[in-house]
């Protein structure tokens, strides 16, 4: 596509590829959600749907994280990340019908995992429960959408490299790396014993808080200054924080309980703990642009405000629970998940939504989301983060300072948790509830759209025919 | 810019920066933190060891820490004192000594002599000048241990040598009370043992 | 000078530095792990699952056990009991050297330790207090033992007697550590629970056995059917009020019954070079009753049962 002389023209012919990563990526949230709402009544009613294998908690519960994480998190953020490469390059998407091929075989592949971990062929294998006949579709749909992406930006017309493409183009390349690696490791040419969990522990790290990380941060560095009207206060040090967090937070993800030799954990706590060099960058760079924000603040720009405030707690909380003492509390209790859930929801799910709350009024053009519809959905995810996430990382404290004294009998540990997650369960339902309601904004304004372009349509296909003036 | 403050369109243009400089102060709490970081691996990464665990720290203190058995089997104390690191050093973990300076003491014919009065002697005492083990010439001074180590260690580490089946060592243990008498013997000999006035003795003495 | 490639090698090598450090070179260490020797009787650990527990393997991967259970036994620490083995022939001085040097124990109690040998002096104590100790009773034809004892909180709720180590998981695929303890800790439950009914029991209906429990019933894994010819050997027993009605049983299928061999099949309970604990070889020792004891071999009776 050469030249192209507005921005309406670039989100038309992008139109669709975008369209079905963004609201797949909202299809498979609500999905997730209910996953993770089913998995939460099992605690308070364990005999609720146990007869049917398909739904046990050991199945249902990896279908959640692999629908939230695959389903939303990469989908969703892959397809911000393509508008923001043509958006900030000004040219349009190589090639959007196999993009939107790309897309099609990724959500095609994820349902066959999804199911197929419903049916017991789990991998076994942490956030990489997928089977291998569904991760080849997913590998293969990644490598579609980011030569695509990445052959977009190679086009931009615009060379300057804004500091959020930084962020995403090595997320980007990064993705395949791990994913080949963890796949052929553990699944193809399986490594002896402890390994596989060690590569496993090394996967999960770079997906929830590496891929995550750089992605979510730059799409906030996009959408943070852009929103609030403000600029950021440093080029370099947003350079800065994204050079220190890929050598530095790669390195983390192995427990300090692990059965493994202790240089291993010794080297995750050692680069974990030099991750304090990229918060303390990330406060720098968004405290002038989110720090001092009126009430009239947008919901989108809400949203990012709240993503950045988790990333900086949620990393601090990985940074503390590394160290050895910490995490003879805090390991192998409710707090592992409570901290990544705040890291890959708080932070990440935070500024996708106020991403896509962002673009799908410049996608779909004429059409806007409903505000009230939008602000429900804000209000519900805090919700669901203050009541669901926040009560499990402080029960996991308690769980871990109960385990810790042998003189506490293991079912009165089970009793204290299982009144935290009589509370998580409600945290559960509001976030069912506002990605329902975020569903429904988003669905209706592309069905508004593509109803009134049909009219359009319609009304010329049946307008009357005017007679032609014949020219002597 | 639309009014409408809750879902509004995004403005087209290109973001701008401002150049702030990064704080100097991040940049030497990185270096603080580098350095901190090394020492916490240096304390408790026992330095890359596949057989240290948490708690342990090193590979010597796994060594202290193994269970001894209760019987005559000295072995286990050998291994520790071999490696503590005494003999180590010198002759290498896997018994082969440095060519030219410190003779092996895996399938060595000094190590496998019927009688090990010699071997005593020289862990005691001290070994200098040139020896021939195995058809092979070493030049180079051994300490004497005689006031570091225990009859029980002299002996558990002779027994351990000597029995270590991975070498290729298959002579008989040593019994502190051999050690002792030997010490006893040699209560006024201050300097090492040559080669040659070894090999004059009889092992069995 | 274009510095887009160079810019982009280092971003990768940046990033593919822990690629080395945490893949490559764990691989290359304890990816080529070899079975080990237990200390000290040096016989070869691990030994193989057997058939039927492999498939419990891959039955406990189906079903997500995972999600719930962690197979990570933890260590804080290592201390040293010291244990008189044997009281030589002078009863009396040994008695009075042993109030000296442990002021803290009665006469009564002393002679009656003594009547019973082997028996712990001290427990849970430093090792140089220890070594001492045992210096100063092994005299004549007295002896004394000093055991080496792991501490942690997972050992004291018996749900192990030593840590877990690499080689616990050697010929595990795929292997499954767990990263939560909703139910307990299961690294050792072979040695703990090793009552086949009773896992058979807990799997089909947990709350029988276990009063509160969370865990969802696996029915599924069990069928019922009409009890012939004076009932099925495999039937489940003691099942209180989610017994079948009369003239049914409930037996387990095949992949109850091997997850139940597979879960028997756990233990690290063997002591080995990177994980040293004395085995002891006497009988439990005297430690006061509800006490856990870390020396004690753990049976099925006097285990804290952390599960109960």
């Amino acid at each position: 596509m050469a030249e192209v002389s507005s921005f309406a023209e670039i989100d038309a012919y992008s139109r669709v590829p975008l369209l079905v990563l963004l609201v797949s990526a909202a299809v498979w949230l609500f999905i997730g959600s209910a996953f993770a709402f089913i998995a939460s009544l099992k605690f308070h009613m364990p005999g609720f749907l146990a007869d049917c294998s398909f739904l046990t908690y050991g199945r249902v519960r990896p279908a959640f994280t692999n629908s939230f994480l695959y389903g939303f998190c990469v989908q969703g953020g892959l397809g911000v990340a393509i508008w923001l490469f043509i958006r900030l390059g000004r040219n349009c998407i190589v090639q959007p019908g196999l993009l939107t091929l790309g897309a099609s075989l990724w959500n095609l592949g994820l349902t066959a995992g999804v199911i197929g971990i419903l049916s017991g062929d789990s991998t076994g294998f942490e956030t990489l429960e997928i089977p291998g006949y569904a991760s080849l579709m997913l590998f293969v749909a990644y490598a579609v959408i980011g030569v695509l992406g990445l052959l977009s930006l190679h086009q931009r017309v615009e060379r300057g490299l804004y500091v959020s493409l930084w962020f995403i183009v090595a997320a980007v390349f990064w993705f395949p790396w791990i994913y080949s690696t963890a796949q052929l490791l553990l699944l193809k040419f399986p490594v002896r014993g402890v390994t596989q969990a060690v590569i496993a522990w090394w996967y999960a790290n770079n997906l929830q808080m590496v891929w995550l990380g750089l992605v979510g941060l730059g799409l906030a560095f996009y959408f943070a200054p852009k929103l609030a009207n403000r600029q950021l206060p440093s080029h370099y040090l947003a350079m800065f924080a994204f050079w220190t967090l890929i050598l530095f937070a790669t390195w983390g993800g192995i427990p300090n309980s692990a059965p493994v030799p202790a240089w291993l954990p010794a080297l995750s706590t050692a680069g974990t703990v030099l991750l304090l060099i990229p918060i303390i960058a990330v406060s720098l760079s968004f405290w002038p642009v989110l720090g001092k924000l009126g009430p009239d603040a947008s919901t989108p720009l809400r949203f990012i405000r709240v993503g950045v405030l988790l990333f900086v707690l949620a990393e601090l909380l990985q940074v503390v629970s590394s160290l050895l003492p910490v995490s003879q509390v805090t390991d192998l209790t409710w707090f592992v998940p409570g901290r990544s859930l705040l890291f890959s929801y708080g932070f990440f799910a935070m500024i996708l939504f106020g991403a896509i709350y962002s673009i799908m009024p410049t996608l779909f053009a004429g059409e806007r989301l409903c505000p009230h519809l939008a602000r429900a959905h804000y209000w519900l995810a805090l919700g669901g983060i203050v009541l669901g996430l926040l009560p499990l990382t402080f029960g996991g404290i308690i769980q871990g300072l109960q385990i810790r004294h042998a003189g506490v009998p293991f079912m009165d540990v089970v009793k204290t948790q299982l009144m935290v997650i009589r509370i998580s369960t409600l945290g559960d339902l509001c976030f069912l509830a506002g990605h329902g309601v975020f569903l429904v904004n988003v669905v209706a304004l592309v069905q508004r759209f593509y109803k009134a372009k049909a009219a359009t349509v319609f009304a010329d296909a049946t307008a009357e025919i005017k007679p032609v003036e014949l020219r002597p | 810019m639309s009014a409408d403050s809750n879902t509004q369109v995004m403005d087209r243009s290109l973001p701008q920066e401002e150049n702030g400089p990064v704080p100097v102060w991040l940049i030497i709490l990185g270096f603080i933190l580098v350095y901190v970081g090394l020492v916490y691996f240096d304390e408790y990464g026992g330095w890359f060891h596949e057989q240290v665990y948490a708690p342990y720290r090193s590979y010597e203190q796994v060594l202290t820490w193994q269970p001894m058995p209760a019987g005559d089997d000295l072995t286990p104390l050998g291994k520790l004192v071999y490696n503590k690191p005494t003999c180590v050093t010198c002759h290498q973990a896997d018994g082969n000594g440095t060519p030219g300076q410190f003779p092996p003491l895996a399938s060595s014919d000094w190590v496998n002599e019927a009688e090990p009065g010699r071997l005593i002697r020289i862990v005691l005492n001290g070994l200098t000048g040139p020896i021939t083990v195995n058809g092979k010439s070493f030049n180079s001074t051994m300490v004497p241990w005689k006031d570091q180590l225990s009859d029980k260690d002299v002996a558990a580490v002779i027994t351990y040598v000597r029995q270590n089946k991975a070498w290729g060592n298959k002579a008989g243990a040593v019994k502190p009370e051999q050690v002792a008498k030997i010490r006893a013997a040699l209560k006024d000999r201050a300097q090492a043992f040559t080669p040659d006035e070894l090999l004059k003795i009889s092992p069995a003495e | 000078m274009n510095y887009g490639p160079l810019i982009f090698l280092a971003a990768f090598f940046a990033l593919a530095t822990s690629w080395f450090g945490m893949v490559l070179t764990p691989h290359a260490q304890v990816g080529h792990l070899q079975p080990t020797n237990t200390v000290p009787d040096g016989l070869t650990y691990p030994v193989g699952r057997a058939g039927l527990a492999r498939q419990g393997l891959d039955v406990y991967r189906a079903n997500g056990c995972e999600y719930c259970h962690s197979q990570q036994v933890r260590q804080t620490g290592m201390v040293c009991d010291v244990l008189l083995t044997d009281a030589g022939t002078n009863q009396p001085a040994v008695i009075q050297k042993l109030l000296k040097l442990v002021p803290e124990a009665s006469e009564a109690s002393l002679k009656e330790k003594l009547a019973s040998l082997p028996q712990p002096i001290k427990e849970h104590i430093g090792r140089s207090e220890a070594e001492a100790l045992v210096k100063a009773l092994a005299v004549g034809d007295v002896k004394a033992e000093l055991w080496v004892v792991p501490v942690g909180p997972d050992i004291s709720r018996g749900w192990g007697r030593r840590r877990t180590v690499a080689e616990d998981f050697l010929y595990d695929y795929p292997y499954m550590p767990g990263s939560q303890r909703v139910g307990p800790d299961l690294a050792d439950v072979g040695a703990r629970l090793p009552d086949v009914s009773w896992q058979l029991r807990h799997l089909y209906a947990p709350t029988v056995d276990v009063k509160g429990s969370p865990m969802p019933p696996y029915r599924y894994l069990f069928a019922k059917q009409k009890s012939e010819h004076g009932g099925s050997p495999e039937a489940l027993t003691n099942l209180g009020d989610h017994a079948p009605p009369t003239g049914y049983e409930i037996v387990p299928r095949a992949e109850a019954k091997a997850l139940v061999a597979y879960l028997l099949s756990l233990r690290a309970n063997e002591a080995l070079f990177d994980a040293p604990f004395t085995v002891p070889s006497a009988p439990a020792t005297n430690a006061a009753p509800g006490t856990a004891t870390n020396a004690a071999p753990v049976t099925a009776t006097n285990a804290p049962a952390p599960a109960k």
